[in-house]
């Protein structure tokens, strides 16, 4: 037999998407070794972020041994591909972000290269005509990917589903694994004198919950980090200086079901797009320096298709994070740590992400090594920071100047982090790469070229290919990417098919 | 609109080492327009880049994009399959452990592994289970490659190869020369400056000068090229890598063996490498022994010893020069890191292959993830000396990089940190960690899982080692069989 040390009591503050997503981790993936209670209360109810997801989603499900069908039931969720912008880089033009690649490297160059070449010759279609997963998405068609090598195995996908349906999900399976739910307001916070961690917290009736790790999923009220413990917010307004959204769901109004979300942009900010089961997610992602809610909310009704099924309704939120996610005793997870807005739908991975960190770095038996806290902060930052840089990129690679907002983002100064990768890219067509982190070279050379930022000058070695000859090969896999595309099921036929995934007649 | 840049019209490798050949071979074929020329001879026993008899998995990658086939290898220069490294001694008397290539274990089974690892043996109980399937293949002495592009019971286990040399070299010649590359012999005496900080050309002793766009220094230690430049600069690691004098074996019998060895002794370490050619021997030491010594450490005659400078360019891409393998880092010989590291900045050169026009970010990228390599060489080198037994011999050093944290994370959690460019995968430094005589910790996720998947992974292994050892040929006869066959007159 093993020894197992006392469980550590995990203290969850908030019943959000984020909440219940950490104790239905802990619980699941840390039993024995973590009891896990969460406080919520219905009169703050939440904010259900993300309505679109990335394909790393389906990882944190199947690790906790949920079926996909009966997820999808759940949340009434649609099949992803990527996501389409509209507007970003010109008004007018648009490109598909997938979650795949372009094409295929050859002798040691990246297809981007030839594909610069095809087009100096005048010779190259649309960079996406190369993507299975664009290719498929364009014609309403989805298929999960295939295993091995081949071109049918080039694409991942993810989910569009219903976020105020997610966190439910979540909830009734984390108390099906033994949650213990607390109904109630935290009205204080009980410390140790000597160390400043936290000992319990107590609610408007008085109870006290005890933990000795407390996980603050508090959303941007971040209670326990921000409140309690004061940890420093890094504020990036003056990066993505959307603060607000403005949501209204509608009726389908087309029976068009796309396997992508839809982000078109917007005179200060964008909207988007998600297809659900029974409905399309609409919201106006918008600065408020730039326009008012009620500028906003006119804006989305006029710009939705289909029925509105409710009035505009506003969120609110900053970007940033918080300078250590982790502190003394308590990680913040979700809003409560920091914030990206839903452009390239990381919010849920975000939160999935320091999930997936907190289980890996769990103070076992109670104690925090603080080389754990310190590992744990420098990779929340590091993802952070990498996720940051590529949203502003959408803002800032655009020839917009329409508008103020667009002038602004047009004409901001960037990090340096980011300024040196879009100099390697202007110069010579590279892509700064790394093997950490979350968007890779494709992602990068999606929203370079969809939004109109050409390099100067790519690689030297594919003048080498006479225009005629290149252009029959990648001709070759164009067609290749078309033949495959039509073998695949349309989206709503391949979802029909499993009455498991459907979710009820609305 | 963007355009194809102007293409390199001439490069010149300086140093005709291996390392030199091969580097010119990459950049001829990635441009065949581009004039290529080798100048200056082979930079001699203490560029351990060249005169490596061994590399890593990674290098057989790169030769089979560069057309330098593994059966050229085996039959015309040497040849032969290394599958593990057994390392003894780090951890303490008696302490060792195996280190494979790869990544292809189940990672229920790693934990299974680690479990192992980490219990407390009772008297009488036997060492921890093996780690691999190449472990497996070692030890009983079987194994043949794998026919590529069809799954076989032995597919997943990768290798390094082993060489002659001098055959090596004459390969890559050979290959050069079909090519079209050329070859002025002579010392370099002069270094003429361009703009900038660039090189315009090189005088070779009663040959001229060169002219090139770009110069690839393959010099080894005294880095000719890259050591002149006036904006060169050198990262000093002395502090933490103690290793001073290296002594040069002179090689013994040959040897047919799948693994080799480094061992530590009290002395220092010894390196052992099993050439069908002989067996390669290095000995790395803290101070100067007496030759009588070393040569009882060594098991034969010294041919040479060499005094170790320890460091790397802070930029090994300076103007329109890059330098390669030893002449971008010094170190010690211990393994085949060397080559392995001069071979992957060689494809990160070719991955980023500039035009005539240099780009300061181009540059600036590839000094980042060159130094990223170099900086991943030096930590797992400094992980060898952080080991118990090593301490004692060679003293305390302080950790570079983020090696405490990631032995901190390995004890106590079984976890290894990612890091960018090293040389080796999380599972191999799983392995070296343990064979080095660290106790892996078990994450959480398996303190609290229930043990079913780690025996049902342990069965699987199990099985899969059958038939591992079912499938492949006694290590001995196959090569026999093929170095015969290759002798057979053709026709």
């Amino acid at each position: 037999m093993r020894d197992v040390p006392e469980p550590v009591r995990v203290v969850v503050l908030g019943g959000g998407t984020a909440g219940w997503m950490t104790a239905a981790g802990i619980a699941k993936l840390l039993p024995v070794i973590a009891s896990v209670a969460l406080v919520e209360s219905e009169e703050i109810g939440i904010v259900g972020v993300g309505e679109a997801t990335l394909p790393h989603i389906r990882g944190f499900v199947e690790k906790l041994g949920i079926d996909e069908a009966a997820f999808m039931k759940a949340t009434h969720a649609t099949y992803k591909l990527g996501i389409d912008f509209r507007d970003f880089g010109k008004i007018g033009e648009s490109y598909i972000h997938p979650f795949g690649s372009f094409g295929e490297e050859v002798a040691g160059v990246g297809f981007h290269h030839w594909w610069l070449e095809l087009a100096r010759h005048g010779m190259a279609r649309e960079i996406g005509d190369y993507s299975l997963a664009v290719a498929a998405a364009k014609a309403n068609r989805f298929r999960p990917p295939a295993q091995g090598e081949g071109l049918g195995s080039t694409y991942g996908y993810a989910y569009q589903f219903d976020a105020t349906l997610f966190g439910p999900f979540m909830r009734d399976f984390a108390r099906g694994i033994g949650v213990e739910r607390h109904e109630g307001r935290v009205v204080s916070v009980e410390r140790d004198p000597a160390s400043g961690d936290l000992t319990a917290l107590i609610l408007a009736d008085g109870r006290r919950i005890e933990g000795d790790l407390f996980v603050d999923c508090s959303g941007f009220r971040s209670i326990l980090l921000g409140q309690e413990l004061g940890e420093a917010w890094e504020d990036w307004t003056h990066w993505l200086p959307c603060d607000r959204a403005a949501a209204m769901p509608c009726k389908h109004a087309t029976d068009d079901l796309r396997p992508y979300t839809t982000a078109t942009a917007m005179s200060a900010g964008w909207r988007w797009q998600i297809p659900l089961q029974h409905r399309m997610g609409n919201g106006y992602v918008f600065s408020s320096a730039h326009i008012s809610e009620e500028q906003a909310c006119e804006a989305i009704m006029a710009a939705a298709e289909g029925t509105p099924l409710a009035t505009p309704r506003i969120l609110k939120f900053r970007p940033g994070r918080r300078s250590r996610s982790w502190s003394h005793n308590v990680i913040g997870v979700g809003l409560a740590s920091g914030f990206l807005e839903p452009l390239e739908s990381t919010s849920i991975y975000l939160a999935q992400m320091a999930i997936t960190y907190l289980i890996e770095l769990f103070p076992v038996g109670g104690r925090i090594d603080p080389r754990d806290r310190d590992e744990f902060n420098r990779l929340v930052d590091m993802e952070y920071d990498r996720v940051r840089d590529f949203l502003i990129l959408h803002y800032h690679a655009t020839t917009r100047d329409d508008s103020e907002f667009w002038n602004h983002v047009r004409t901001m100064r960037v990090p340096d982090s980011l300024e040196g990768k879009l100099e390697l890219w202007r110069r010579a067509g590279r892509i700064e790469k790394y093997s950490d982190g979350l968007f890779y070279d494709a992602s990068w050379i999606a929203v370079y070229l969809g939004q109109g930022m050409l390099p100067e000058a790519h690689d030297p070695r594919t003048a080498m290919i006479a225009p005629d000859a290149l252009a029959r090969a990648t001709e070759r896999l164009r067609m290749a990417v078309t033949g495959e595309v039509a073998t695949m099921p349309g989206h709503r036929d391949y979802l029909m098919r499993e009455a498991a995934r459907l979710a009820e007649a609305a | 609109m963007s355009a194809p840049r102007e293409p390199l019209r001439r490069v010149l490798v300086a140093g005709g080492g291996p390392l030199g050949i091969l580097a010119a071979i990459a950049v001829r074929r990635a441009l065949p327009s581009c004039e290529v020329v080798v100048a200056g001879g082979d930079p001699g026993p203490a560029a351990f880049a060249d005169a490596a008899p061994t590399a890593m998995p990674f290098t057989n990658k790169l030769h089979d994009r560069l057309g330098i086939a593994e059966a050229d290898i085996v039959t015309r220069a040497g040849g032969s399959y290394r599958l593990v490294t057994r390392l003894s001694g780090w951890g303490g008397e008696g302490q060792g452990g195996v280190v494979a290539y790869g990544e292809a274990l189940d990672p229920a089974l790693k934990t299974a592994f680690a479990r192992d690892w980490g219990k407390v043996r009772l008297p009488g109980e036997g060492a921890p289970s093996v780690g691999s399937l190449a472990q497996v293949l070692a030890e009983a002495r079987r194994f043949a490659p794998p026919p590529p592009g069809e799954p076989t019971p032995i597919s997943t286990v990768d290798y390094a190869l082993r060489w002659h040399p001098p055959a090596y070299r004459d390969l890559l010649i050979a290959q050069a020369e079909a090519l079209g590359i050329g070859y002025v012999p002579g010392q370099i005496d002069r270094i003429e400056p361009g703009d900038r900080d660039t090189i315009r050309a090189v005088g070779i002793a009663g040959q001229g000068l060169i002219e090139a766009d770009l110069f690839l220094d393959c010099t080894g230690p005294q880095a000719a090229l890259l050591a002149s430049h006036p904006g060169f600069a050198f990262t000093d690691w002395s502090a933490s890598l103690p290793t001073r004098h290296v002594y040069i074996g002179e090689p013994g019998a040959p040897i047919i063996a799948l693994e080799d060895r480094l061992t530590l002794t009290g002395k220092g370490w010894v390196s052992e490498v099993a050439g069908i050619d002989g067996r390669h021997v290095l000995l790395g030491t803290p101070a100067p022994l007496p030759r009588a010594e070393a040569e009882v450490l060594l098991g034969g005659r010294a041919l040479g010893a060499v005094a170790m400078t320890l460091g790397r360019a802070a930029q090994p891409w300076l103007g329109n020069l890059i330098a390669l393998g030893d002449a971008a880092a010094r170190f010690e010989p211990l393994g085949p890191l060397h080559i392995d590291l001069a071979h992957r900045q060689l494809a990160l050169l070719i991955e980023m292959l500039p035009g005539r026009e240099i780009t300061a970010l181009e540059r600036a990228e590839y000094n980042r993830r060159s130094a990223l390599m170099m900086e991943g060489v030096h930590e797992i080198l400094a992980l060898h000396f952080a080991a118990p037994a090593a301490q004692e011999v060679f003293g305390t050093h302080p950790l570079p990089g983020r090696i405490a944290a990631v032995i901190d994370q390995f004890e106590r959690r079984g976890r290894i940190p990612f890091r960018e460019e090293l040389p080796l995968l999380a599972q191999e430094q799983l392995a070296l960690l343990v064979a080095l005589g660290w106790t892996p910790g078990l994450a959480p996720a398996a303190l609290a899982a229930d043990t079913t998947a780690e025996t049902q992974a342990r069965a699987a292994f199990a099985a899969e080692a059958e038939a591992a050892l079912a499938f492949a040929p006694p290590y001995d006869q196959w090569l026999a069989r093929t170095l015969q066959a290759s002798r057979a007159p053709a026709g």
